[in-house]
């Protein structure tokens, strides 16, 4: 009874999250600008200096993975935004009184922002083939890079719920949803490899979730070389397991 | 066995942060299909009463029972029979009411089959039919709380807890919303548990009512109950300021001196002072006039007016609750 409970309100979740954009997709579309000027700029113009080694990929088709996953990752990790609103609100008591356990919610709200985040790489795939960038001519390869996108963009909903529930207020949360989404993308393989960087960043980029994602959805959509796939999924999984399980902790907290 | 009530508490505690105490000891029965209304100062527990009756969270200590089942043991089958409607905004503004009300029935676990037949119910039950497929951000401050309370009806509730329902709201909405419940009430025979600040609401729609200050209840009873608690009549005295007594330095130059007096007459219930007035709860009004009269003017207060009132559940309030009683500890 309490896995439907649970299942049933995760759907719901998505449900709404999907009716809500096809009332306003503005956001999806705004949001979409940045990632694309770091591939139509940035891309284009470090392609043509070549000053990261790598290898035969042209640079803009190396970092394609990686601002694809920044896109949805800035999805996620605001979207604990939307928590600290309801918590303003009366939305969450109200998940709260509903039958369903506190975990549910936590988790499906996550599932919900992954499927946003989801949408908005569609958005900026299609923009990437016509600025040249070529994508592995599988379609099964595609989707499975986009089931990783969505179990890590997942992963970081429930960390910005996680933050959420410590944070408590709109103002401090920003300040720590910007203070981490580039260092994010900083210290992961998403720009440059990782043996470019200096020992130290190469620690935090080896702990960095961003990283495995990069490499796996890298290998699916532009190398095709799937030999590291299987570490970068598991990775990711416990990554999930883990941040689910303390946001569904912590997720007491900003009730009281 | 008795019949198990609607709603009851029992030695109900609440401390937050080991520090800040909410409640403080709350002791509640209420009975099935009766309309309940709490009032209480701002900060007096109510909502933190509310919140522990839906089992948002837990009492310190003490226990609490919605139909015999308590609300921290048994939380999940609670959750299945109560309604809740929170003070603050708890629709998506950004969807329409219809969706809001889609949403909210899987959440809540309508099966399929009456999905549409409940959410039909819920609108018409708070009179938004017309307005469904609106996006809720076009709607009035009366059409959400109507929306919000429909959410609530989806489930067709045994109880529905509603925490300060007509908050904010123009006598016209707060008049809708309550003509609404009261149908849906009827047809269903819904527990109502609502906390609120309007005394006339508590008085034209509650069956009973209960006074909570400090995290305490301090009465309790039928609208009628209590203000007849307070004696048939009340006896106002307004003061005239500048003669007033100055021997003391109590609130507004009534001299505490002139309270005791009048308090020690026999047939005197209750006398409490607020600004520059006395009320003197009595049963019998024409034969204690004179006598107060003469124990005030003894005391030394210059009396400038004095009016005679039923008392209202404002005066109720106010005895009971009001920061400037000195009658307080009395049960």
């Amino acid at each position: 009874m309490t896995a439907k409970d649970s299942l049933r309100e995760m759907f719901a979740m998505i449900e709404l999250e999907m009716r809500r954009l096809r009332h306003d997709r503005t956001e999806i579309y705004t949001r979409a600008v940045q990632p694309i000027l770091w591939l139509a700029v940035f891309g284009t113009v470090m392609s043509e200096v070549r000053g990261i080694p790598t290898g035969d990929m042209p640079y803009i088709d190396y970092i394609t993975p990686g601002v694809l996953l920044q896109s949805t990752i800035f999805v996620s990790v605001f979207y604990g935004l939307t928590i600290v609103w309801e918590r303003e609100t009366g939305i969450l008591k109200r998940l709260l009184v509903a039958p369903a356990s506190r975990s549910a919610v936590v988790v499906g709200r996550s599932i919900a922002s992954g499927v946003r985040a989801v949408v908005q790489a569609l958005i900026i795939f299609p923009v990437a083939i016509l600025l040249g960038v070529r994508f592995v001519p599988n379609p099964l390869y595609i989707a499975a890079a986009f089931l990783v996108l969505f179990l890590v963009s997942g992963g970081f909903a429930a960390l910005s719920i996680f933050v959420a529930s410590l944070m408590k207020t709109r103002e401090r949360f920003m300040g720590l949803g910007q203070a981490l989404i580039m260092p994010l993308f900083f210290a992961s393989n998403a720009l440059y490899p990782i043996e470019l960087m200096p020992p130290a960043l190469q620690r935090i980029a080896v702990l960095n979730p961003l990283t495995y994602a990069v490499d796996a959805t890298r290998g699916l959509l532009i190398s095709g070389d799937l030999s590291g796939l299987a570490v970068d999924v598991f990775a990711i999984i416990v990554f999930d397991v883990a941040i689910f399980a303390v946001a569904s902790v912590s997720f007491r907290k900003i009730i009281e | 066995m008795k019949m198990a009530f609607a709603i009851e508490a029992r030695r109900l505690k609440k401390v937050y942060d080991g520090r800040t105490k909410a409640l403080d000891g709350v002791d509640l029965q209420v009975s099935p299909s009766e309309v309940f209304a709490l009032l209480g100062p701002n900060g007096s527990g109510k909502t933190t009463l509310m919140r522990i009756l839906t089992t948002q969270f837990g009492p310190t200590s003490g226990e609490a029972r919605n139909f015999g089942l308590d609300v921290v043991k048994s939380g999940r089958e609670v959750r299945r029979m109560i309604g809740y409607v929170p003070q603050e905004t708890s629709v998506w503004a950004d969807i329409s009411g219809f969706e809001n009300l889609l949403i909210y029935s899987k959440i809540y676990g309508v099966p399929s089959s009456r999905r549409r037949k409940n959410i039909q119910d819920a609108l018409s039950s708070m009179g938004l039919d017309e307005v469904a497929t609106r996006m809720v951000k076009t709607y009035s401050g009366g059409m959400v709380r109507r929306l919000e309370i429909a959410c609530a009806l989806l489930v067709k509730p045994k109880i529905l807890f509603l925490d300060e329902p007509t908050i904010g709201l123009d006598p016209s909405a707060r008049k809708a919303v309550w003509e609404n419940l009261t149908t849906f009430k009827k047809e269903y025979g819904t527990t109502v548990f609502f906390n609120t600040h309007y005394m006339d609401e508590a008085d034209l729609y509650s069956d009973e009512i209960a006074i909570i200050d400090r995290g305490k209840i301090v009465k309790s009873g039928t609208p009628s109950e209590l203000k007849h608690s307070l004696g048939s009549e009340i006896l106002r005295f307004h003061f005239n300021f500048n003669h007033a007594n100055s021997n003391h330095d109590g609130s507004d130059g009534i001299g505490e001196g002139a309270l005791v007096a009048v308090k020690s007459l026999g047939f005197v219930r209750d006398a409490v002072i607020s600004d520059s007035m006395l009320d003197v709860f009595v049963e019998d009004g024409e034969t204690a006039l004179p006598k107060i009269v003469e124990a005030l003017i003894t005391e030394g207060a210059s009396i400038e007016r004095i009016s005679a009132a039923r008392p209202t559940l404002d005066d109720v309030f106010l005895r009971y609750a009001g920061n400037i009683s000195f009658g307080r500890g009395g049960g």
